[in-house]
């Protein structure tokens, strides 16, 4: 290497100091500590020196790496090898996929946390899919799905605990629901596209929150609703102690007491939801309204051109999807048995969005990675606290770098003329 | 010859600016009707009013069936392919570049496939009278593949083909709509002359086998004089010129405002 390079990556290493410095100076060099009366200011100046030398001495170790041109070789061909795996065996890995999915609650390791877990990812994978024909599929850049999530899970609170149906005539009602609110958000934005699209989507999700915490008759405001009945295993609940009259699971199976029954129940639930979602997108995605919807999103006015209806196009898009975010919040409601409008905040928008994108636009097996992958990250990091959200930051950035297109980004034709060639 | 496309007085102002002036002419059944002029002389916009994406002004379009005739103003959008069966391709390409060569075929059948799914419910109970309409719909796009010799790449992505063949997939596709009236935006653009030839025999043989009336855009003359049976000239919005190639080869009118003269 040159020696005007290394001056070169010097300067530049030095400049990334000083960014380094302006960013970590106040965030970290000033720590507010509260003592007694008030808050008093504590310097840290060594951990901000530590934290620029370190930037400073990454960025150059970067730059001369990439002036030898190794850039990442290791990276780039572990990530390529990974999807030309994940390519030539797809169906193997879902198949797997699947397997070890049914089996999970019954492993050695398997406690109550990780079931929590499992069953946060599998939620989110069902949002994922859900979004997935509305962003991926339909391209409609949609910033406020968490509002059909919040409506499934609201009337089905509502439905459940006015009238006391079960949870079976409940999830449909609140998909249903749900996917009314989709085509009533779909009409005003049928013209919309892109970034103005994605603006008033958003301002959706907004609105449906506000109203959940400003109609207090009707959705009891900031206070949420409590006392959700819970599933009932085809009229068997999971109780102790049943009713009169009643006889509960752990008695018709002659089980001990277990809640981790119940944990399981549940986790099976969003399974088989999770997984008729997945399926139903992949029968739809074959069928003319899954075709129209993929060219809709490739180009609109040679759609009109063909005769193709947009509007009816897309209002399906957005209420296929927001149908199943209502069924997922209908699940949501029954696992928590209490919710409020804290749970739909727009940060849970940005999760799903980013699940669908960073797994790779239409990629269904792309939602399951990244949904392990997002989730999994920020729940191993749960003891860094508030930091957690720099690792969940990270990975975004790590798959962003690798994989601009998303983990799974090939797309395979819905129909073949002349068969698989492999 | 029956007539197909009557256009009377159209008129279409953008503001104070008048993109077409007071137009008329007819196009017939089976034959291919082209419209040229200078760049910015009213062609395309012409397009954009058949095919509903512009209202005109004023004036009045008609599509002659066996003995009625509809008149185009009244749908816009997506109806005109629908319903009117008037089929356009663009002057830069616009086909579904992610999706297959094959999948852009059966998006252009979208509306019988729809019905054939009964609105995706039979499709998704995967019943076999579906399946055989969509069995149709392959055999369909596979006939118009063979014509242009790309039924090889019919599971390669659209947007991987090379240029002409793109244009040639995006006057099949246009095609498989069994439009009455095919409108054709520059096709012969970006063509090298081996490429525009195989394109005069693709459009002849539309002419002749298909109950098609072709209306075409083109500034390539090897093009427009070799397979026109009527030609039009536009010139700031207005027509200046109507007849054979042959004839408007020959007038002075066209030679001055477009063609130009041999040095």
């Amino acid at each position: 290497m040159e020696k005007k390079d290394i001056i070169q990556s010097f300067k530049d290493s030095l400049f990334t100091g000083l960014i380094a410095l302006a960013l970590f100076g106040p965030i970290v060099g000033l720590r507010t500590v509260s003592k007694g009366e008030g808050l008093f200011i504590t310097p840290q100046w060594g951990v901000v020196f530590l934290l620029v030398g370190l930037c400073i001495l990454g960025r150059f170790l970067i730059n001369i790496n990439s002036a030898r041109r190794t850039e990442f070789k290791i990276f780039s061909t572990l990530s390529s090898k990974f999807s030309s795996i994940t390519e030539d065996k797809a169906k193997h890995f879902a198949i797997t996929g699947i397997l070890f999915a049914v089996v999970f609650p019954f492993l050695p390791f398997t406690d109550r946390y990780f079931m929590d877990v499992a069953i946060m990812i599998l939620t989110y994978i069902m949002l994922g899919w859900g979004l997935n024909i509305v962003v991926g599929l339909a391209g409609l850049l949609d910033l406020g799905y968490v509002a059909f999530y919040a409506v499934g899970a609201y009337s089905y609170a509502l439905i459940a605990t006015t009238f006391g149906w079960s949870f079976w005539i409940c999830l449909p009602l609140a998909g249903v629901f749900a996917a009314f609110f989709g085509i009533l958000l779909g009409f005003p934005v049928l013209r919309l596209r892109g970034d103005y699209l994605a603006i008033v989507t958003l301002g959706f999700g907004e609105i449906i929150r506000i109203i959940l915490i400003n109609w207090y008759e009707v959705t009891n405001g900031p206070d949420g609703i409590t006392g959700i009945p819970r599933p009932s295993f085809f009229g068997l609940p999971f109780k102790r102690s049943p009713d009169e009259g009643e006889t509960s699971f752990h008695l018709f199976f002659n089980l001990e007491y277990s809640t981790m029954h119940r944990i399981i129940f549940l986790y099976y639930l969003i399974l088989v939801l999770a997984l008729i979602t997945n399926y139903f997108t992949l029968k739809i995605r074959k069928l003319p309204v899954g075709r129209a919807w993929e060219a809709l999103r490739e180009d609109e006015i040679a759609c009109k051109s063909l005769g193709v209806n947009p509007t009816n196009t897309k209002l399906t898009a957005f209420a296929i999807g927001a149908m199943f975010g209502g069924f997922a919040g209908s699940f949501f409601a029954t696992r928590q048995a209490f919710i409020s409008p804290e749970s739909f905040t727009f940060i849970e928008s940005a999760i799903i969005v980013a699940i669908v994108v960073l797994g790779g636009m239409g990629s269904q097996t792309g939602v399951v990675l990244a949904s392990i992958f997002l989730i999994g990250i920020t729940e191993m990091f749960r003891d860094l606290e508030q930091f957690r959200m720099i690792a969940f930051g990270g990975a975004m950035v790590l798959i962003m770098v690798f994989k601009p297109k998303g983990i799974l980004a090939n797309r395979k034709p819905t129909i073949l003329m002349h068969g698989d060639k492999k | 010859m029956s007539n197909l496309l009557s256009v009377e007085n159209l008129t279409m102002k953008f503001g104070g600016l008048t993109a077409i002036d007071d137009l008329s002419f007819d196009a017939k059944n089976n034959q291919i009707t082209s419209i040229i002029g200078p760049n910015g002389a009213g062609k395309t916009t012409v397009f954009n009013c058949l095919t509903g994406f512009y209202k005109p002004t004023n004036g009045q379009m008609f599509l002659h069936k066996e003995d009625s005739k509809i008149s185009l103003r009244k749908y816009t959008d997506f109806k005109i392919a629908y319903v009117a069966k008037v089929a356009r391709t663009f002057q830069n390409i616009r086909l579904f570049p992610a999706m297959s060569v094959l999948e852009n075929l059966l998006v252009a059948q979208h509306n019988e496939l729809m019905v054939a799914s009964g609105y995706s419910l039979f499709g998704l109970l995967n019943l076999k009278s579906y399946r055989d309409k969509e069995q149709l719909a392959v055999d369909k796009a596979k006939y118009w593949l063979d014509i242009i010799g790309l039924t090889h790449r019919a599971d390669d992505n659209a947007g991987d083909l090379p240029y002409g063949d793109q244009r040639k997939l995006e006057i099949v596709r246009a095609m498989c709509i069994e439009p009455r009236l095919l409108c054709l935006d520059e096709p012969a653009a970006g063509l090298n002359p081996k490429e525009s030839a195989e394109l005069n025999k693709l459009l002849k043989f539309i002419k002749t086998e298909k109950q098609t009336g072709i209306l075409l855009i083109e500034h390539d003359m090897s093009v427009v004089m070799g397979i026109s049976d009527h030609v039009v000239v536009l010139n700031y919005g207005k027509k200046i010129f109507e007849g054979t190639a042959e004839q408007t080869k020959n007038s002075k009118e066209v030679i001055e405002a477009y063609l130009g003269v041999d040095e």
